[in-house]
C-alpha cells in the first residue's frame, strides 16, 4: 500500500467517524448545499450528509427519508464493486451493466425526474425532500 | 464481452460527484459516460476514448470544486468560529 492510498484511507476513516458520531441535523458547522442556500431549491444530492450519518448508524429507513437517490447510488456503487471484484479475482467475465449504452442515459433521466419531484411542495412528493 | 477494451466511463464516479457535491459537473460527467458507452458499442473506439477523457476531466473538476467548497466553508467557519459553537445543538 502506497502513501497516497493510505492517506485516502485515513481521510475516509476519519470522515466516517465524524459522520458516525455527529448528526448533521443537530449542528450547523457542516457545509450546506450551495444551491439550496442560494436558491432554496433542493438539488438531487441534498440530504446526503444526513443520509451518510443514518447509513453509518445502519438506519436504512433514515437514509431513504433523507435521500432516495443516495440509496440508489449506493446500490449502483455496490453492484459495480461486486462485478469488478468478481471479474478481477476469479477471472470471470460477467457483463457489467455500467458499460451498457443505455445505462448512463437512464440514470441521468432518473436524477432529473427525482430533482423535479422532490421540489414539488405537496404531500406525496414532500417525502422525497430531505427533512 | 469486451469490457477490458472499453475505455473507463467514470459513470460511478460521476454519480458520486452528483450526489455528494457538484451537480452540474456530475451531470456533464454522466453525459460523457453515456457517450463512452454508445460510441464504443458502435465501434468508434477513438470517440469513446475521447469521451472517456472528457468524463474524467469533468469528474475531476467536480471533485476539486467539492474540495474547494469544503475548504472555503471551513475557512469561513473558523473565521467566525464563535458563531458555530453558539449554534451547536440549536435544534434541541
Amino acid at each position: 500500500m502506497n502513501l497516497k492510498t493510505m492517506g485516502f484511507l485515513l481521510l475516509g476513516i476519519s470522515v466516517a467517524i465524524l459522520y458516525f458520531f455527529v448528526n448533521p441535523s443537530d449542528v450547523n458547522f457542516f457545509p450546506k448545499c450551495p444551491l439550496y442556500v442560494t436558491t432554496g431549491i433542493y438539488c438531487p444530492g441534498c440530504g446526503s450528509q444526513r443520509a451518510t450519518h443514518q447509513l453509518l448508524q445502519f438506519n436504512l429507513f433514515g437514509v431513504l427519508q433523507q435521500n432516495v437517490l443516495y440509496f440508489l447510488g449506493i446500490l449502483v456503487l455496490g453492484y459495480h464493486g461486486i462485478i469488478t471484484g468478481l471479474n478481477a479475482y476469479f477471472k470471470k467475465n460477467i457483463y457489467n451493466y455500467i458499460y451498457h449504452p443505455k445505462t448512463p442515459i437512464i440514470i441521468l433521466v432518473i436524477i432529473i425526474i427525482y430533482w423535479v419531484l422532490r421540489n414539488i411542495p405537496y404531500y406525496p412528493f414532500t417525502i422525497l425532500a430531505p427533512n | 464481452m469486451m469490457d477490458q477494451n472499453q475505455p473507463k466511463n467514470y459513470l460511478v464516479e460521476s454519480i458520486l460527484v452528483t450526489i455528494f457535491c457538484c451537480l452540474p459537473f456530475g451531470i456533464v460527467g454522466i453525459v460523457f459516460a453515456s457517450q463512452v458507452n454508445s460510441k464504443f458499442s458502435s465501434g468508434d473506439y477513438h470517440g469513446a476514448q475521447e469521451a472517456s477523457e472528457n468524463a474524467k476531466k469533468w469528474m475531476k473538476w467536480g471533485l476539486f470544486s467539492g474540495i474547494a467548497i469544503i475548504l472555503l466553508y471551513a475557512i469561513v467557519i473558523f473565521a467566525i468560529g464563535g458563531l458555530a459553537i453558539m449554534g451547536f445543538g440549536n435544534d434541541y
